[in-house]
């Protein structure tokens, strides 16, 4: 718990925050200059629209807050002080991700208050918002649980992840049926589009079932991969 | 006395680059200095040894366990890195008091205070480490390492830029540590400072050990050196006449004021100087050894690894 806390503090910086706070709030922004003039109904659609082609900022920030979770300490030279203590491996992977997860949900929490902010301003029912809220919330988890062993596996985590985000999550997914399904975006929208917060989920679900319990499980899967990579790393690979 | 850290056959390197070569080495509780040139394998060598980095061959043991495999060992084990780094934004408390909590000590608020204590640090404890000077970060780190009370003690040239005043109350702190039996390992590449805290040294040049032992034993061993005396007297020139004639006398350079005398035997040659001066009517007011100091033995030894 103290690892973890201490992890979550460390790359909670102010102006870092400030800023992937702003990137996340991208599909906010446009909703709120697309959907101005349009009726209630109109804009609850376009507020789903836009937040599924338009999220990927989200995954950006969050890729950018997480990597950094091991990666700064190593750069910094201060990961002796944590990995010279008695803790597991596992359990510095778990506090690892469990720290990357909690800064990943910080992150949602401040980008779905600012799309509060712009369904109010827009004069959308209020309960539109909804849906970026969950939306968030499970993409997050899933993208905290791939990019934080990512970041200290990598040298060139962000570009590594960006590449990922680009080219695997928003191109080669909606094409390839075998990806879209293990895609975290589509596994979240998936979700959202289950429980109703998503009545609309559009064309980026694709042939993929919205189903809670099947994205639930998709995303446990993805969290023990990711723990697994991360404990295997933090017991083999050099800590600097 | 029984080894606290074992280095067995131990290599390490990084692509075509060999920074640590089949060393086998063991210490023992005391304080033991490691000594090299910038870029013999100090600091890998400490890394593997603290486990943050992996033996690319052989094998290291503390207290009898792999510290890569026994993370439960960090409890007694500690690392003064080399680098400055610290957390910036931490107060010298918290970063104190944070190694504390990650070490699993009881009490570590009351852990934390009485190690600044130790370290002279409670003045500037609640300021925050950015604005440290190197010298006050160095002392932070060794708080922050002596906060879970550690048997075994890894230091990374820890007076890095440490004041005078300062250095000498760390190298009284790791000797009293040294004495109380704690095993502390001290890299430097500062020969008086390690002089001042242990006889016992080892030494890399290149990545290989060059030598392991007292500075005097190692001295003793080396052998294919002429050992060096400075002769004061009161007529250099005809002492130095007739000591060109003397067994064991190598070569005699005149300097000014005294001679320098290169001699198989140190040792021979001061039982035999006083007859030697007495027999040419030369009195002779000092005789000084000129090369058993850590520095000249350090210096024959990094001489003879190029």
């Amino acid at each position: 718990m103290t690892l973890a806390v201490h992890l979550y503090r460390r790359i909670m910086r102010r102006g870092r925050l400030i800023g992937l706070i702003a990137l996340s709030s991208v599909p906010a922004l446009a909703f709120w200059l697309s959907a101005y003039d349009s009726a209630p109904d109109e804009a609850t659609l376009l507020y789903s629209d836009i937040l599924a082609r338009l999220g990927f900022s989200y995954a950006i920030a969050v890729l950018i807050l997480t990597v950094a979770i091991l990666r700064e300490e190593r750069d910094a030279g201060t990961l002796p002080y944590i990995y010279m203590r008695p803790i597991g491996r596992e359990a510095m992977a778990a506090s690892s991700i469990a720290a990357g997860v909690a800064a990943a949900l910080t992150l949602a929490l401040a980008a779905w208050l600012v799309s509060v902010l712009a369904v109010l301003a827009v004069g959308a029912p209020a309960d539109t918002s909804l849906t970026g809220l969950t939306q968030y919330l499970a993409a997050g988890i899933g993208y905290a649980a791939v990019f934080v062993p990512l970041g200290y596996l990598v040298p060139r985590s962000i570009l590594v992840g960006l590449g990922y985000i680009i080219v695997v999550e928003s191109i080669l997914a909606e094409v390839v049926t075998g990806l879209a399904q293990i895609s975290i975006w589509r596994i979240a929208l998936s979700i959202s589009a289950d429980i109703g917060a998503n009545e609309n989920p559009g064309e980026m679900l694709g042939a993929i079932t919205p189903g809670t319990g099947g994205g639930i499980a998709k995303l446990a899967v993805i969290l023990v991969l990711g723990f697994g990579a991360l404990t295997w790393a933090l017991r083999r690979r050099d800590a600097l | 006395m029984t080894d606290t850290i074992v280095v067995d056959e131990l290599s390490k390197w990084f692509g075509p680059k060999v920074a640590v070569s089949e060393v086998t080495i063991g210490f023992g509780p005391g304080v033991t200095g490691l000594l090299g040139p910038n870029g013999a394998g100090k600091t890998t060598l400490m890394r593997v040894i603290a486990g943050l980095q992996k033996p690319s061959q052989g094998a290291v043991s503390i207290l009898g366990q792999d510290p890569r495999a026994h993370p439960a060992i960090y409890q007694k084990v500690a690392l003064v890195p080399e680098d400055e780094a610290v957390y910036e934004r931490l107060t010298a408390r918290r970063f104190v008091e944070l190694a504390a909590r990650l070490a699993k000590v009881d009490d570590p608020r009351g852990r934390a205070q009485r190690t600044l204590e130790t370290v002279d640090l409670t003045g500037p404890a609640d300021r925050r480490l950015g604005g440290f000077s190197k010298g006050m970060r160095q002392r932070a780190k060794v708080a922050a390492a002596l906060v879970s009370d550690p048997d075994v003690l890894l230091l990374d040239e820890p007076l890095n830029g440490a004041d005078p005043v300062q250095r000498a109350h760390l190298i009284s702190l790791f000797k009293e540590l040294g004495s109380a039996g704690r095993t502390l390992v001290v890299s430097s590449h500062v020969l008086a400072e390690v002089e001042r805290m242990t006889e016992r040294v080892v030494a890399m040049v290149d990545g290989r050990l060059a030598a392991v032992g007292s500075v005097a034993d190692i001295r003793s061993a080396m052998t294919d050196r002429p050992r060096l005396v400075f002769v004061e007297s009161t007529d250099n020139r005809r002492l130095a006449a007739e000591l060109m004639t003397t067994e064991g006398v190598i070569g005699i350079h005149i300097e000014p004021g005294r001679l320098r005398v290169e001699a198989s035997d140190a040792g021979d040659l001061a039982k035999r100087l006083p007859g030697i001066a007495i027999g040419a009517g030369v009195g002779v007011s000092r005789v000084e050894p000129a090369d058993e100091s850590l520095e000249s033995v350090f210096r024959y030894l990094v001489e003879g690894g190029e």
